[in-house]
């Protein structure tokens, strides 16, 4: 990893409390510091080499703190060699309560057989804005795992784009977003298949509740000569209020005739029947819904590879979703 | 030696939307007893089940349930667990992503913060239900498993005659444990309920057929039909059952 030239940062002068600077075993910590590497000041640039395997995690924890504009935009550029291997971790916070805008695009090139595994957890405060871009790149054989954790934030909004150009690529999307409050979240997804032989899927659940808004717009494209795949989307919703509100918009576009395809899309409420048994045993209303929450969020957790970032997130999505990030006012409440 | 007085049902009537189910049940359940709920279908055995503990689909227009001089009626399901009442469900419900393992740590804990104990340590709480899981012949690959995801028939009636094993009930209502079980898996549920019967504890155990009461002796047996009980005798009036049916008791 000497290529990378970052530093690790463990005695960031950003905030004492930030559990996020104790690293997970086998971790390397990153800090972007509004838009700029701490360090170099220079957007987050990473390219590893042909063949290169990165054996720790790299963790990219950007911050918004005071004392930049409140908005910033910047381009990270993420290049994975042929037959290289990463685990990457991209976390967003806000440390103050500023009205932030942030506008990021993140190009993510994985060259043939590249296998990269990508979680990006984003928390941050009600009054932020973070819209994000993703243009994704598949090579031939290359597999990519992302999962979009989205636990809090005011607007956020993730717009991705793969191009699937390599046979034998596999490309495995997946979402989590906790909304509640007035906060509002945008998940969109396009999926171009324009090589034959490879397999996407795409995994998006939320929760929502109060007056929050969601929405979800994914399309599979296929092209004509893109035959043999495999393409998959789902997207679930969790509706805990009456006033929270989702738009889904799964949409398929098929121009080849041998290919396997699916889309779907629900909307539910915490099951009844469930929420009874649980309560019949003795397991009071509130624990009840928060394990019937967790069941859901389970099957987009259960696709974090790294068993000790799991956990961690697992914490995170049940400190959640017992409402404990609603007093959030910094980064120093350990929602990390 | 006669009980204490544990559960008290007094002219109970339910209804779901317009229509009445339980017409005025009476019963008294005493310490160490286990009563016996037979009764053709449709008669409100489940009903009885489902109101007892607490599910808000029915709704009651008449009459109290009062265990250990508490009004049933007034507790939410929880309370009711809390207070020692447990439903075996006749279709246990099956919880994708929830495991019996959470679950019932969940529910122990929270008896136990109830009852003003600390919460058990992973470890006590991983030899407890080992422990209860050898009492019904569960295999302990279960506890990692959804809560009923993928369990038979007969595996899921284990399932509820170990959560009851967990939980300690001090009265335990079975409703139609034994509908879809075979021979094994019956014997296996009746051991199990026989292993946790205690003198300060009582069972209401409805069927349908004789075939549970022969592992199971009940002390009392009760004809449940078109909402009211209408007969009351000891265990030999469930084997009058099996050989003559309903008829003469519903047209006598």
């Amino acid at each position: 990893m000497g290529e990378l030239n970052y530093i690790y940062a463990p005695e960031s002068p950003l905030t004492e409390q930030f559990r996020c600077r104790v690293p997970m075993k086998g971790t390397r910590q990153l800090f972007v510091v509004n838009g700029g590497v701490q360090g170099t000041r220079t957007p987050l640039s990473i390219s590893l080499e042909k063949g290169q395997v990165m054996e720790e995690v790299l963790q990219v924890i950007s911050v918004r703190t005071e004392g930049s504009p409140l908005e910033i935009a910047y381009k990270n550029n993420l290049h994975f060699g042929e037959g290289s291997q990463a685990r990457i971790v991209l976390c967003s916070h806000t440390f103050t309560l500023d009205k932030f805008v942030t506008d990021e695009e993140v190009d993510i090139t994985l060259d043939d057989r590249a296998v990269v595994d990508v979680v990006v957890m984003q928390n941050e405060h009600n009054e932020a804005t973070h819209n994000t871009r993703f243009n994704i790149t598949a090579g031939a054989g290359s597999v990519l795992k992302i999962s979009f954790l989205t636990l809090h934030g005011g607007n956020i909004d993730n717009k991705v784009r793969v191009d699937i150009n390599g046979e034998g690529a596999n490309v495995d999307l997946s979402g989590l977003y906790l909304v509640d409050g007035k906060q509002m979240v945008s998940n969109s997804v396009e999926m171009n298949h324009n090589v034959p032989n490879c397999i996407s899927s795409q995994l998006y659940k939320g929760v929502l509740d109060n007056d929050a808004v969601a929405k979800f717009s994914g399309i599979i494209y296929v092209k004509q000569d893109a035959q043999k795949i495999e393409a998959y989307q789902a997207n679930h919703n969790l509706l805990l209020s009456e006033r929270a509100k989702i738009h889904t918009e799964p949409q398929l576009e098929i121009y080849a005739d041998d290919v396997k395809c699916s889309h779907g899309a629900t909307i539910g409420r915490l099951d009844e029947n469930e929420l009874f048994y649980l309560r019949s045993r003795g397991v009071p209303m509130k624990e009840a819904k928060i394990l019937q929450q967790m069941a859901f969020a389970y099957s987009v957790l259960e696709k974090i590879s790294n068993a000790e970032l799991r956990e961690r997130m697992e914490n995170l999505v049940e400190k959640r979703l017992r409402g404990e990030f609603s007093n959030c006012k910094d980064c120093s409440k350990n929602c990390c | 030696m006669e009980g204490n007085k544990m559960l008290t049902i007094k002219d109970l009537h339910a209804k779901v939307g317009d229509k009445e189910i339980l017409k005025g049940i009476n019963l008294n359940v005493k310490e160490g007893e286990i009563h016996a709920i037979m009764g053709p279908n449709g008669s409100g055995k489940s009903t009885l089940s489902s109101v007892l503990a607490g599910r808000d689909t029915f709704e009651v227009t008449e009459g109290e349930v009062i265990m250990d001089g508490k009004n049933l009626l007034e507790l939410t399901p929880e309370e009711r667990s809390w207070a020692g009442v447990f439903l075996g469900f006749q279709y246990p419900i099956e919880i994708p992503g929830v495991s019996n393992v959470n679950f019932m740590k969940s529910a122990v804990n929270e008896h136990r913060k109830q009852k003003g104990l600390e919460p058990l340590t992973s470890a006590q709480f991983l030899k407890l239900m080992r422990e209860k899981m050898a009492i019904v012949g569960m295999d302990s690959s279960f506890s990692s498993r959804g809560v009923n995801v993928g369990f038979s028939g007969g595996e899921k009636k284990r399932n509820e005659i170990f959560q009851m094993a967990m939980l300690e009930p001090r009265l335990a209502i079975l409703d139609e444990t034994d509908s879809g079980l075979d021979v094994d898996a019956l014997r296996i549920v009746a051991t199990g309920v026989n292993n946790l019967k205690r003198p300060d504890n009582a069972f209401i155990v409805i069927t349908h057929y004789q075939r549970l009461l022969d592992y199971i002796v009940p002390d009392v047996v009760h004809i449940l039909y078109k909402g009211r009980i209408i007969k009351t005798a000891g265990k030999e009036l469930a084997l009058e059952v099996e050989q003559r049916g309903y008829d003469w008791l519903i047209n006598g």
